[in-house]
């Protein structure tokens, strides 16, 4: 059927022939209506079942579509969503779960405390494999109260049971829906009860979301939302100053402080609950805690940030962001070079006799990985310690990692958007656990007995001790925490999320 | 031996069957000799080291390279190409739904190279001793030490940023959408009369098979100028201009259809080129094709994705040059006979 619509002049342009020039006509962007938003996104989701995988990169995105049980208020503190109040027992093995009563699925049905269990305990039952049936491997039952109520019964405590329900893959999917399609046609086709139902999307191109008019919270004032897959920076940088995109984030910082100064843009460098730090081993040329120390004495993080991110890095002395519970205030680690060689010598090294050292980098994962590797090993060199670097991808990281064959210290960069400290240093400093460098039961210990711990204050307090601990002993070199840039048009208003999360559901135009 | 047409392309088929093996077989032991470890790289944070190996024993990763590969191509002869481990999805299924779009690119790429490598080829000949050699010559010097993903970059910056004249991410405008027949867009366009999203399909094209076709143009016209000098001296062509003709008639009627043959046969390996050249292109314009695919594939070290695209580049690559062989066939008839 013909569309009228599409006989933009561009369209007939374009079918007039395939002679270039017939097509060299002035392209008007389109003008952007007030309740339509065309974002560019640099991830990709690999997937429409949003419980299968744990990807930070899409959680804004699935957050649009669906929803959490609870969700985070821009400064991260855990807030009612679909579930409207909760207890965890004291010994953390039951957690009793309130849920709304006026939430609807995209196709109108009511959702439950079943979707609820079918989510998280029978897909686990039926085989499906996700990400959310490991997070929650400890999970035994759901015991489903009444339509709005139910209880989780878990094999183990799990302190960060309500936090997690805030995280990765922990979206609410319907059971009618699910049953009656499976969980492949699902993928093709999802809904949610999410403020926005999925019209389209074609895998590396584009998303097209509608404003869902039954939504449970507040209605968006933005109807449509275009989300355009772009992974390569340069291209969301063209995208923004030609005005096919009204937001993008993810860009190059000279890039963002070069298009804040065009007129009608707009440019933010945002600090969020993302750690750069140096993973360690705790063997080989770092067996020795003076070489430790003075390689983390050794590194200048003000003068990191001032060259690689515009100052707007915040130098990190412990494995948690400012405002973040595991936070720990007053606590510094410092800049000494003077220290560091004094350290150093104890040992018989000096930068006439340096220790050899090598430290693994990835190149282009996080914004300024090996710009930040070469300047570190610069530090390093001064006070004599000289440092190998090694380039790795993703997939052999976690490869050396799996056959602890990194090097002595890896550039890596960790998100945690909930803030817990669990999710920073507990999942770094944990032994047991894939991500950690740092295998000595010093730090690995009292880190592993943390996830026992229950009672919040005595937990948080648990972590503080053993981020400043972990610093001391060298077993972490917590180097800034990171920023993310966006770029929009200035007539939208949005709302800034500490741990990055972008939700225009929340945004305007003005 | 005979030497017909389809004597001709059955023995080819029969060649590259074993080929398309011997590649697969290449592809799949390499793969699995690159120290990289898809499953930690697609588990929860908190997965601990033994669900790891047990994910890797229930994939099969723990078994012998050679067990893997019989049981992968086992299922391969039988049209399943497995299951992504990052997307979660049949390999076959996320191939199926970016290939259309490779290949429409592909193919506007190889008309403007064709169009492009000829004409300028034709022009070089034309030229050729005389002021404009120089000239043509510095053209296609130029275009062709500039790689194709820089001419992809420029073009945005051009087209998309300075003149503003084109777009440049995606198959269509933000506010189009058409509903999937075929996944040709171009096709499916047509087939529900939707000319004015047809040509948005189109200008979206154009970039990308633009640069695309610069990787491959310069090569062309350089071939068919050698081939036209070569022709020019026979003694045909010196009859020709004796009796009279136009020389852009002798040059069009006679010696290009003489000359094109060597071009031809390049356009053949060119074109497959064409194929890995969207890799880079596609990812630049956020054109949804098997090349955006395959990076996305090899950056979570997606294993089942990149042994099942290899395979069908390599199926891709030994499909167009059949094709050029027998068009060659088709236009010689001296390469039909037997020797």
């Amino acid at each position: 059927m013909t569309d009228l619509h599409d006989f933009s002049r561009r369209g007939f342009i374009g079918a007039a022939g395939a002679g270039l020039a017939a097509t060299a006509l002035p392209n008007l962007a389109l003008a952007q209506a007030k309740d339509s938003l065309v974002m560019a996104w640099a991830v990709d989701p690999p997937t429409w079942d949003p419980i299968i995988r744990t990807n930070p990169g899409i959680q804004s995105i699935y957050k649009m579509v669906f929803d959490q049980p609870v969700t985070q208020s821009p400064d991260l503190k855990v807030i009612p969503a679909v579930v409207k109040a909760w207890k965890v027992s004291d010994d953390g093995k039951t957690v009793d779960l309130e849920f709304r009563d006026d939430v609807l699925w995209h196709d109108g049905k009511k959702m439950t405390a079943a979707d609820f269990r079918y989510t998280y305990f029978e897909r686990k039952e039926k085989g499906h494999k996700s990400d959310l049936a490991s997070v929650f491997r400890n999970l035994t039952d759901v015991k489903v109260e009444s339509d709005t109520k139910c209880t989780m019964i878990l094999s183990q405590p799990m302190p960060t049971v309500i936090q997690w329900m805030a995280f990765l893959a922990n979206f609410i999917v319907p059971k009618h829906y699910m049953e009656e399609v499976g969980p492949e046609k699902f993928a093709e086709k999802p809904i949610g009860t999410g403020p926005y139902k999925l019209i389209s999307y074609e895998r590396n191109s584009r998303i097209v979301l509608e404003a869902f008019d039954k939504y449970w919270g507040p209605k968006p004032t933005i109807k449509k939302i275009t989300i355009l897959i772009m992974k390569d920076p340069s291209a969301r940088v063209a995208a923004i100053q030609s005005g096919q995109a009204d937001w993008v984030p993810e860009v190059p910082i000279r890039e963002v402080e070069r298009l804040g100064k065009v007129a009608g843009l707009k440019a933010e460098i945002l600090p969020i609950t993302r750690v750069v730090l140096l993973q360690i081993r705790s063997d080989r040329a770092f067996a020795d805690q003076n070489v430790r120390l003075a390689a983390h004495h050794a590194i200048d993080k003000v003068a990191l940030s001032r060259a690689l991110y515009g100052g707007k890095a915040v130098p990190l002395s412990v494995v948690a962001t400012p405002g973040t519970p595991g936070f720990v205030e007053g606590f510094t680690f410092p800049y000494d070079p003077k220290k560091a060689q004094e350290l150093l010598a104890k040992s018989g090294f000096s930068p006439e006799k340096p220790v050899q050292v090598g430290m693994a980098s990835f190149n282009g994962v996080f914004p300024g990985d090996y710009d930040l590797a070469r300047a570190i090993a610069q530090m390093w060199k001064r006070v004599g310690i000289e440092a190998k670097i090694e380039v790795i991808e993703q997939p052999k990281y976690f490869e050396l990692n799996r056959g602890n064959q990194l090097p002595e210290a890896t550039l890596y960069s960790w998100d945690n958007a909930t803030g817990d400290p669990e999710m920073f240093a507990g999942y770094l400093l944990n032994p047991k656990l894939p991500f950690s460098a740092w295998k000595d039961p010093k730090v690995g210990d009292r880190i592993v007995k943390l996830f026992s711990v229950v009672n919040y204050e005595e937990r948080i307090k648990g972590y503080k001790e053993a981020n400043v601990f972990a610093a001391q002993e060298g077993a972490v070199m917590p180097l800034l925490q990171s920023v993310m840039t966006f770029v929009y048009k200035s007539g939208l208003k949005t709302v800034n999320y500490g741990n990055g999360w972008n939700l225009p559901q929340y945004w305007s135009w003005s | 031996m005979s030497g017909g047409i389809f004597g001709v392309a059955l023995r080819r088929i029969g060649v590259s069957l074993p080929l398309i093996f011997l590649v697969s077989v290449l592809v799949f032991v390499v793969l699995r000799l690159i120290p990289s470890d898809p499953i930690a790289m697609s588990v929860p944070p908190n997965a601990t080291r033994d669900e790891i190996e047990a994910l890797r024993k229930e994939m099969g990763l723990t078994l012998p390279i050679y067990e893997q590969f019989g049981i992968w191509f086992g299922k391969v002869i039988s049209g399943e190409f497995g299951r992504s481990i990052a997307f979660a999805q049949p390999v076959a299924r996320l191939i199926g739904q970016s290939l259309p779009a490779t290949i429409e690119l592909v193919l506007l790429a190889a008309i403007f190279a064709t169009i492009i490598g000829l004409s300028g080829g034709l022009l070089m000949y034309r030229l050729s001793g005389g002021r404009g050699e120089a000239a043509t010559d510095f053209a296609s010097t130029l275009i062709m030490s500039i790689p194709e993903f820089l001419w992809a970059i420029f073009f945005i910056l051009l087209f998309g940023v300075a003149l503003n004249i084109l777009p440049f991410t995606g198959r269509l405008d933000a506010n189009i959408t058409v509903d999937k027949i075929t996944g040709f867009l171009l096709i499916d366009t047509l087939i529900q009369g939707r000319f004015g999203a047809f040509g948005n399909a189109l200008a979206h094209m154009l970039l990308p098979a633009m640069a695309l076709a610069f990787g491959t143009a310069p090569l062309l016209m350089r071939v068919l100028r050698s081939s036209l000098m070569e022709v020019g001296n026979e003694d045909y062509m010196t009859m020709a201009r004796l009796r009279g003709f136009p020389e852009r008639q002798i040059l069009v009627r006679h010696a290009f259809k003489n000359a094109f043959l060597p071009t031809l046969n390049l356009m053949g390996v060119q074109f497959s080129f064409l194929f890995g050249g969207t890799l880079l292109v596609e990812v630049i314009y956020s054109y949804p094709g098997l090349g955006s695919l395959m990076v996305q594939a090899v950056a979570n070290t997606d294993l089942p994705v990149i042994q099942g695209v290899s395979l069908v580049y390599a199926v891709a690559v030994l499909l167009i040059n059949l094709g050029v062989d027998l068009v060659a066939l088709i236009l010689n008839p001296k390469l039909r006979i037997a020797k």
